[in-house]
């Protein structure tokens, strides 16, 4: 079992984000997670990452995105951090609709969902300019985690 | 976004080239659907077989290409590989979009 910790810090260009998609998939695998629970923790880290790009910081480069990743023997936590514009609080996301109406059907905002669906815990925070978006995936699961 | 595009009778086959459909690809995903269907192209099957990442940014841009076609018309799926596939049904969009295992299959069930 392995376990650890690491910052990674890229800029606020989406351009990079692979960089932190390729070594937390590498990660989730040797801890191990099976291939598509570690893509799907990719996604979600991925996800938070390009929100923070295209929210925090409006797109705009020359800002640096945190990725602090925490390993132990019973979770995998990844911190995304940043300290542009702090996201406001909502519900947790639902991604409905209708599978015969093709015009409506969802584009954008499932990165959210896709965070909750996948993750066990989501929680974001923000005090004294810096915004944190702490995934927690839990690897011992019981049962109603799937 | 590198694409290889060819023609098959009606059906336009679209081919990733690039192994990554993401945040920085998919806008230009979406332009390159956009010139198809303006050249009236309706029926378009987008081979994933050499894709192992996509996010919702890429999903998104799929169903935006898919929503070009309008009433008339079809995009499918070929080739998505088990990662893949886990995403369209984590979002539910297995539900909109047909999923075939082979790019000759998709082009058979399009081809009219």
């Amino acid at each position: 079992m392995i376990a650890g910790k690491i910052k990674l810090i890229i800029d606020s260009d989406l351009s990079h984000v692979f960089l932190v998609g390729f070594s937390v998939n590498r990660i989730c695998l040797e801890i191990p997670l099976s291939e598509v629970e570690a893509y799907q923790v990719e996604v979600c880290v991925v996800e938070a990452v390009n929100n923070t790009i295209k929210h925090a910081y409006g797109n705009e480069k020359g800002h640096e995105v945190e990725v602090l990743i925490d390993l132990d023997t019973e979770r995998i936590t990844f911190q995304i951090c940043d300290t542009g514009v702090a996201m406001k609080a909502g519900k947790k996301p639902s991604l409905e609709f209708d599978p015969d109406d093709r015009e409506n059907f969802p584009e954008g905002g499932m990165g959210l969902f896709i965070m909750h669906e996948v993750m066990d815990e989501v929680s974001y925070s923000s005090s004294r300019g810096r915004n944190v978006l702490a995934l927690t995936r839990h690897l011992v699961r019981n049962s109603s985690e799937g | 976004m590198r694409l290889e595009i060819k023609k098959l009778g009606r059906v336009t086959v679209v081919r990733s080239l690039e192994s990554r459909m993401d945040a920085k690809v998919a806008v230009d995903f979406k332009m390159e659907i956009s010139r198809i269907v303006e050249d009236d192209n309706r029926w378009i099957v987008f081979d994933v077989k050499d894709i192992v990442f996509i996010d919702s940014s890429g999903l998104g841009a799929i169903v935006s290409s898919l929503k070009m076609l309008g009433d008339e018309g079809d995009l499918v799926i070929a080739g998505a590989g088990e990662t893949v596939l886990s995403l369209f049904k984590l979002t539910r969009m297995d539900r909109v979009f047909q999923m075939f295992p082979t790019e000759k299959e998709a082009v058979e069930s399009l081809a009219g």
